[in-house]
């Protein structure tokens, strides 16, 4: 009985039977070995009917024209010829981009400026974060509507900056203002998430690097550039992909707040693919917009999965 | 560290004079107790609204606190709709979604930290994935899908796709990676059946993933619009969001009363979050995860 005999090539990676242990041994490392895939397959087969298997018929779909009514007929590249030349959906694909630029930046460089405030030793921070990460917690739907009062022309909002001379702006109708106060709405729901996030790496740093930094007279600038940003690298990283992907699938703020107007000013791509596919039933359509969608956050996601397996080879 | 060696040479720091720097820890908390007021004040503005007079809505000035409070409001808008319908159904759901997340993620974060299995590594990766394929994504698939098992207009249909979460199995993966593997080993040697182990060994060392896993799965769940939004087109199955936002659509509902719905819908959330707080608490350190 060899080692390599059916195990999958686990003994080449160091997973072998030392030598000299009895037969019994090498089953009951086999019995392990199925234990272990007993308790993935659950997920594994969840994702497949659930996640990939969808994936897969979305670009099935995509190339055929579908009504739910008739069987699908195939169409080849018709919808995405379609889509290249639907001002709508250009429009809608800009703003999908612009929000995404814009809530990553604004989620990371808040979050990570929440952190530091609560990481600098004042009396109380942790109470304090423990009331902003309130704002992570209060449904979207809630934080929707409070939000489309607040920036009600007459809202709070106004009321607020009326003594510093800010005029009456309507913020969620006016085309220049409606995409950034959306922006804005989706930094305060979920920037105290990532300040969490990034407070866990801020205390893995440890305190003799910023010591040995100022008794080299480091300014507090300094400490920052020099010390904490390049040891929060992967934490950042972290925080841009995984801010990157939620703003990617933002439906519920422009929908409530805005209905994707005014114009198509707000219109994203996910409500393009509920309207396409559910109140005008072009599943087909839908379907080649969800494989844009995809490859946008393919394409956030790429960095970080190398990023991973990277970490997996030095750690796992 | 010669990042810290290219910094300007020494400069004298400037010391703040005596009672000054006495002061300076109070400026920092004035400061980030001022951020805190700020990222709270939505919430209490919605909170003090929902007990404010119909008409009291775009005054130039906000009524911090009400002059004549109207704790009808409540009454009111919970009789304007099916709410408590929709409530329960978005408690069954996110409860069922929650249980989900909590076993099943536990058993994969198991599976891929303590055992190994040939392919263990494209298990990791191909997971990684659907974190690219939310329900926004495969929407119309996934739609038909449901359709293809029967599952529109049930709880089934609403819950399944979100049952199992990629987030949650990286953390528990995470969390459980930490647990000694000797543990593991010794509790084999005398004999303990592997689900044995889970149950004893590694569950109770990992509660404060689990907690912070709860609160993410449920709140995620609570918070679904656009999947119940597909699947759902009868009243006995609407979650309250579907139901807040119709609610909203119709003309001459008072805001207040809108605000009093989104105040019950946040309370079983903060409530969740209370609860767990004493472990969510040291789980929050592991939501950093890669």
């Amino acid at each position: 009985m060899t080692d390599s005999v059916g195990d999958g090539g686990l003994a080449a990676r160091g997973y072998s039977r030392p030598a000299g242990r009895p037969f019994w041994r090498l089953h009951f490392q086999r019995r392990i070995t199925l234990w272990g895939i007993a308790f993935v397959a659950p997920a594994l087969l969840f994702f497949a009917v659930f996640k990939f298997g969808p994936m897969i018929w979305a670009i099935e779909l995509s190339f055929t024209s579908y009504d739910m009514v008739s069987a699908p007929t195939f169409v080849g590249l018709e919808n995405y010829r379609k889509l290249a030349g639907d001002p709508v959906f250009l429009a809608s694909l800009t703003n999908t981009l612009v929000y995404i630029a814009g809530s990553t930046v604004l989620i990371t460089v808040v979050s990570l400026g929440l952190a530091m405030a609560i990481n600098s030793q004042v009396p109380g921070a942790r109470y304090c974060m423990m009331a902003m990460f309130l704002t992570n917690l209060m449904p979207i739907i809630a934080v929707c509507l409070v939000w489309r009062f607040l920036l009600h022309p007459f809202g709070l909002i106004t009321q607020l900056l009326a003594p510093f001379g800010v005029d009456r702006v309507d913020w969620l109708t006016d085309s220049r203002t409606a995409m950034p106060a959306i922006i804005a709405v989706t930094t305060w729901r979920f920037a105290p998430y990532f300040m969490v996030v990034f407070l866990a790496g801020l205390l893995a740093i440890p305190r003799d690097y910023y010591e040995a930094a100022e008794i080299d007279g480091a300014t507090a600038r300094h400490r920052f550039v020099h010390v904490t940003l390049p040891l929060l690298m992967p934490t950042i990283f972290f925080v841009v992909v995984i801010s990157a992907l939620l703003s990617a699938r933002i439906f519920l703020m422009p929908y409530i707040m805005t209905g994707g107007g005014p114009g198509n000013a707000t219109r994203v791509l996910s409500m393009l693919i509920y309207e396409t596919g559910f109140s005008y039933l072009k599943m087909g359509e839908a379907a080649a917009i969800s494989v844009v969608l995809f490859a946008i956050m393919l394409v956030f996601t790429m960095g970080q999965m190398r990023l991973f397996m990277r970490g997996e080879r030095v750690h796992g | 560290m010669s990042a810290v060696a290219l910094a300007p040479p020494a400069r004298r720091r400037r010391r703040l004079p005596a009672p000054l720097r006495r002061l300076k820890p109070w400026v920092g908390l004035v400061l980030l107790l001022a951020l805190t007021v700020a990222f709270l004040l939505p919430i209490l503005w919605m909170t003090t609204t929902s007990f404010q007079a119909g008409e009291k809505m775009f005054q130039l000035t906000t009524d911090w606190i009400p002059s004549v409070w109207h704790p009808e409001n409540y009454p009111n808008a919970l009789g304007r709709a099916p709410f408590p319908t929709f409530f329960f159904n978005s408690t069954v759901v996110s409860v069922i979604v929650m249980v989900g997340n909590v076993v099943f993620c536990t058993l994969a974060g198991y599976g891929l930290a303590k055992f190994r299995f040939p392919g263990d590594r494209w298990v990791l990766l191909a997971i990684l994935c659907t974190l690219m394929l939310p329900l926004e994504v495969t929407l119309v698939p996934t739609f038909l899908v449901v359709y293809q098992f029967g599952w529109l207009n049930s709880y089934q249909g609403i819950a399944g796709p979100l049952i199992i979460e990629a987030f949650g199995i990286f953390l528990m993966r995470q969390s459980i990676l930490s647990i000694p593997s000797d543990y593991i080993e010794a509790a084999r040697i005398d004999g303990a059946g592997e689900l044995r182990i889970l149950w004893k060994i590694i569950v109770p060392q990992c509660r404060p993933a689990l907690a912070v896993l709860a609160v993410f799965a449920f709140r995620d769940s609570w918070d679904q619009f656009l999947w119940p939004l597909t699947v759902v087109s009868v009243n006995e199955y609407r979650t309250f969001p579907l139901g807040l936002v119709a609610f909203g659509e119709d003309y001459g509902t008072p805001p207040t009363e809108q605000m009093s719905i989104a105040v019950l819908a946040t309370i079983p959330v903060f409530l969740l979050f209370a609860v767990l707080q004493r472990w969510v608490n040291r789980g929050f350190g592991l939501s950093g995860l890669k």
